[in-house]
C-alpha cells in the first residue's frame, strides 16, 4: 500500500509544505523563501521570519495540496521538523502539524531537521547502508553515521560555529550581499590560494570549527587595510574555500575509512556548494566511494526532505502526540 | 449558533465552545511558557468534554494580539488552518477589545491595558462598546496625559499580574491630582460575554487573518528609525 506523508518545514526562513510517496517520490513541493525580506537585515531576524510564517502557512499549504491534486484527508500521516532551529520559526509548523493531526486524526511524525537533510539525498537515489553524512549548512556542521534508515551516530560536530555562518560572515567582511556563501562559492572558483589561513582543528577527532577560521579572516582584511593594501577577494575567498574544504574533507575521509564505510552523501545547505562538492568527488573516485549530494532544489530548507524523513520515522513507528513542542537545539536520534 | 474562541495572547489560554449564548465547554488555565505544547492538547479537550465535533461549529474567533508575540501565533495558526481546511467562518478581535466585552462597563471610559514592558503599554479605549482611542503601543506617561484630557469617569481593565503596578504608577503620576474619578478592575476573562458580542462580526478570509502586533520588531524600528516615544 502507498504511503502519502506531508511535511512541513519552517525552522528559519523558508516555509515549505511537500507531498511524498513512499519516501522516494515527490508529489509536490512548495516552498515560500524570505530570502528578499532579511536581505536587508544581512542575516535572518527571528521575529521577522516568524511574522512571515505565519503570513504565508495556509497559502504554502494550499498551494501544495492544489499542485498534488490531493486532499489532507488523502494524506496518511504529517511530519514536521520540530527542531533545532529559530524557536518562534519552528513553533508555526510544529502548530501547524498538530492542528492537521488533531482536525484530520492523522499521525503525528516528529522529524529532526538534520535527519531530513540526510534524506534529501533520497529522494535523487535511495540511500545505501551503511553511509557517512555530512552535513554542512548556515546551522550545523556534523558528521553522523548511519548503519540503516533512520538510524543516527553522531561522529562529532562544529564546536563553535556552523560553516555556513562562517561563510556568511566571512562574505559580510568581503562586503557581499547576504547570502553570502554561494557569492563567496563564485568568487574562489575565479580566486588564487594565495593568503594564508589556518586549518581550524587540524586534529584526529570528528568535530570541526569555524569561528577561528572566520576571526582570521577578519585580521587579515584588518591588517592589510592597515598597510595600505587592497584585498584580493577572489583570492581571498579561493584562500578560504580552500582551508574550509581541506578542514571538511579531511575528517570525512578519515571518518570512511576509520568505519569502513564505502557510501558517502553531503547533506544541507551548504552542500550546494559547487568547490566542496567537486573536491568529495574527486575524493571518492580516487578511494571507490559511493558518493550522493542533493540536487540544488533539495539542499536548501525544504519539506520534501521532512516528508521523506518522515516515511521512514513512520515505518520506525515513531510517532508524537499534540503536546510536541519545538526545540531550538536537540541531538539527532 | 456554534463557536469556537481561543486566546492565547497573553499567559493564559483561554478557549471554549458556545452555542446560543451558553457554554459548552472552557478552559481558562494559565499555561506560560507551556502555551506551546499544551495549548492545542486543551483545545482538544474543550472539544471532548463539549461532545462537539470540530467539523459541528459554525464559526471560529481567535484573539490576534496584542500581548506575546509566539503566544499569540499559537492560537493563530490554530486558528488559521482550522478555518482553512474545514472551511470555517473566521473573525478576529484583539486582546483589548476582548478585555472591554468581556468586563461590559457603563457610564465610564474603558480603558484596556496590557503591560508592554519600559514604561509601555498597550492600550484601547472605549465608551459603551465603541472604540474612542485606537489600539496602539503607547508610552503610559502620554496615555495618561491623554485620558486626563477627557475628564471624565475612566476604568482601567488590566490583568491581575499589572494590576498592583498600574496602582502604584497612578499614585506616583499623581494621576489622582486631575482626575480623582478613576478605578483599576482585573480582567475577569468572561469569555461568554466576548463570544456574544463578537459572533456576527464580519468573517474575514482565513488567508488573510493575522496577528495584530501593534510594534515592528526591533530589527524594523532600527532600519526605518522608528521611534514610538516621539
Amino acid at each position: 500500500m502507498d504511503i502519502y506523508i506531508l511535511g512541513i518545514e519552517s525552522s528559519c526562513d523558508e516555509t515549505s509544505f511537500s507531498i511524498v510517496k513512499n519516501g522516494v517520490q515527490e508529489i509536490s513541493t512548495v516552498i515560500s523563501t524570505q530570502i528578499d525580506i532579511h536581505k536587508e537585515y544581512g542575516g535572518v531576524v527571528p521575529e521577522i521570519a516568524s511574522r512571515a510564517h505565519i503570513k504565508n502557512i495556509t497559502f504554502v499549504l494550499e498551494e501544495c495540496l492544489e499542485r498534488a491534486n490531493m486532499k489532507v484527508e488523502d494524506i496518511d500521516a504529517i511530519a514536521v521538523t520540530y527542531g533545532p532551529g529559530l524557536i518562534g520559526s519552528l513553533l508555526v509548523g510544529v502548530e501547524c502539524a498538530k492542528t492537521l493531526s488533531f482536525l484530520y486524526k492523522k499521525p503525528l511524525i516528529p522529524v529532526h531537521h538534520i535527519a531530513g537533510h540526510i534524506y534529501a539525498n533520497n529522494l535523487v537515489k535511495r540511500l545505501e547502508f551503511p553511509l557517512i553524512s555530512l552535513v554542512i549548512s548556515g546551522g550545523h556542521t556534523e558528521l553522523i553515521y548511519m548503519e540503516k534508515d533512520y538510524s543516527f551516530k553522531k561522529l562529532g560536530s562544529t564546536l563553535d560555529d556552523a560553516v555556513g555562518e562562517c561563510y556568511d560572515k566571512v562574505a559580510k567582511v568581503l562586503d557581499l550581499e547576504y547570502p553570502g556563501g554561494p557569492k563567496i562559492d563564485k568568487l574562489a572558483d575565479r580566486g588564487k590560494i594565495t593568503y594564508n589561513l589556518p586549518i581550524p582543528l587540524n586534529d584526529d577527532t570528528y568535530n570541526f570549527s569555524f569561528s577561528g577560521l572566520k576571526s582570521a579572516v577578519i585580521n587579515l582584511c584588518h591588517n592589510e587595510e592597515q598597510r595600505g593594501k587592497t584585498i584580493n577577494k577572489e583570492d581571498l575567498a579561493a584562500s578560504f574555500q580552500d582551508v574550509v574544504i581541506k578542514s571538511l574533507t579531511k575528517k570525512t575521509m578519515h571518518a570512511l575509512k576509520e568505519y569502513n564505510v564505502k557510501n558517502l552523501i553531503l547533506a544541507g545547505g551548504v552542500a550546494a556548494n559547487s568547490g566542496i562538492r567537486e573536491s568529495f568527488r574527486k575524493l571518492c573516485e580516487e578511494n571507490s566511494i559511493n558518493y550522493t549530494f542533493p540536487d540544488i532544489k533539495y539542499a536548501t530548507d525544504n519539506a520534501a526532505m521532512i516528508a521523506s524523513a518522515g516515511y521512514y520515522a513512520y515505518l520506525d513507528g515513531r510517532r508524537a502526540d499534540l503536546t510536541l513542542n519545538a526545540t531550538s537545539s536537540d541531538e539527532l536520534k | 449558533m456554534r463557536l469556537f474562541y481561543i486566546d492565547t495572547s497573553s499567559n493564559w489560554l483561554l478557549t471554549g465552545i458556545y452555542e446560543d449564548n451558553k457554554i459548552l465547554a472552557e478552559v481558562k488555565i494559565k499555561l506560560g511558557s507551556l502555551m506551546s505544547k499544551s495549548a492545542l492538547e486543551k483545545v482538544a479537550e474543550v472539544f471532548r468534554k463539549s461532545s462537539i465535533e470540530p467539523t459541528d461549529i459554525d464559526k471560529i474567533i481567535v484573539v490576534s494580539g496584542p500581548g506575546s508575540y509566539t503566544g499569540i501565533r499559537i492560537g493563530m495558526t490554530i486558528a488559521k488552518i482550522y478555518a482553512y481546511t474545514f472551511k470555517k467562518e473566521i473573525t478576529t478581535i484583539t486582546s483589548l477589545e476582548a478585555m472591554n466585552l468581556s468586563e461590559d462597563l457603563k457610564e465610564t471610559y474603558a480603558v484596556s491595558l496590557i503591560d508592554a514592558r519600559r514604561g509601555f503599554v498597550y492600550a484601547g479605549i472605549y465608551k459603551d462598546n465603541e472604540i474612542i482611542f485606537k489600539n496602539q503601543y503607547i508610552k503610559l506617561d502620554k496615555l495618561l496625559d491623554y485620558i486626563k484630557t477627557l475628564n471624565a469617569k475612566v476604568t482601567f481593565i488590566t490583568d491581575q499580574e499589572y494590576i498592583k503596578t498600574l496602582e502604584e504608577i497612578l499614585i506616583e503620576k499623581e494621576f489622582a491630582e486631575t482626575n480623582k474619578n478613576y478605578n483599576v478592575i482585573e480582567y475577569t476573562k468572561n469569555l461568554l460575554n466576548i463570544v456574544s458580542k463578537t459572533k456576527d462580526k464580519k468573517e474575514i478570509n482565513p488567508h488573510l487573518v493575522e496577528p495584530t502586533y501593534l510594534k515592528l520588531t526591533e530589527a524594523e524600528e532600527n532600519l526605518r528609525n522608528v521611534h514610538y516615544d516621539n
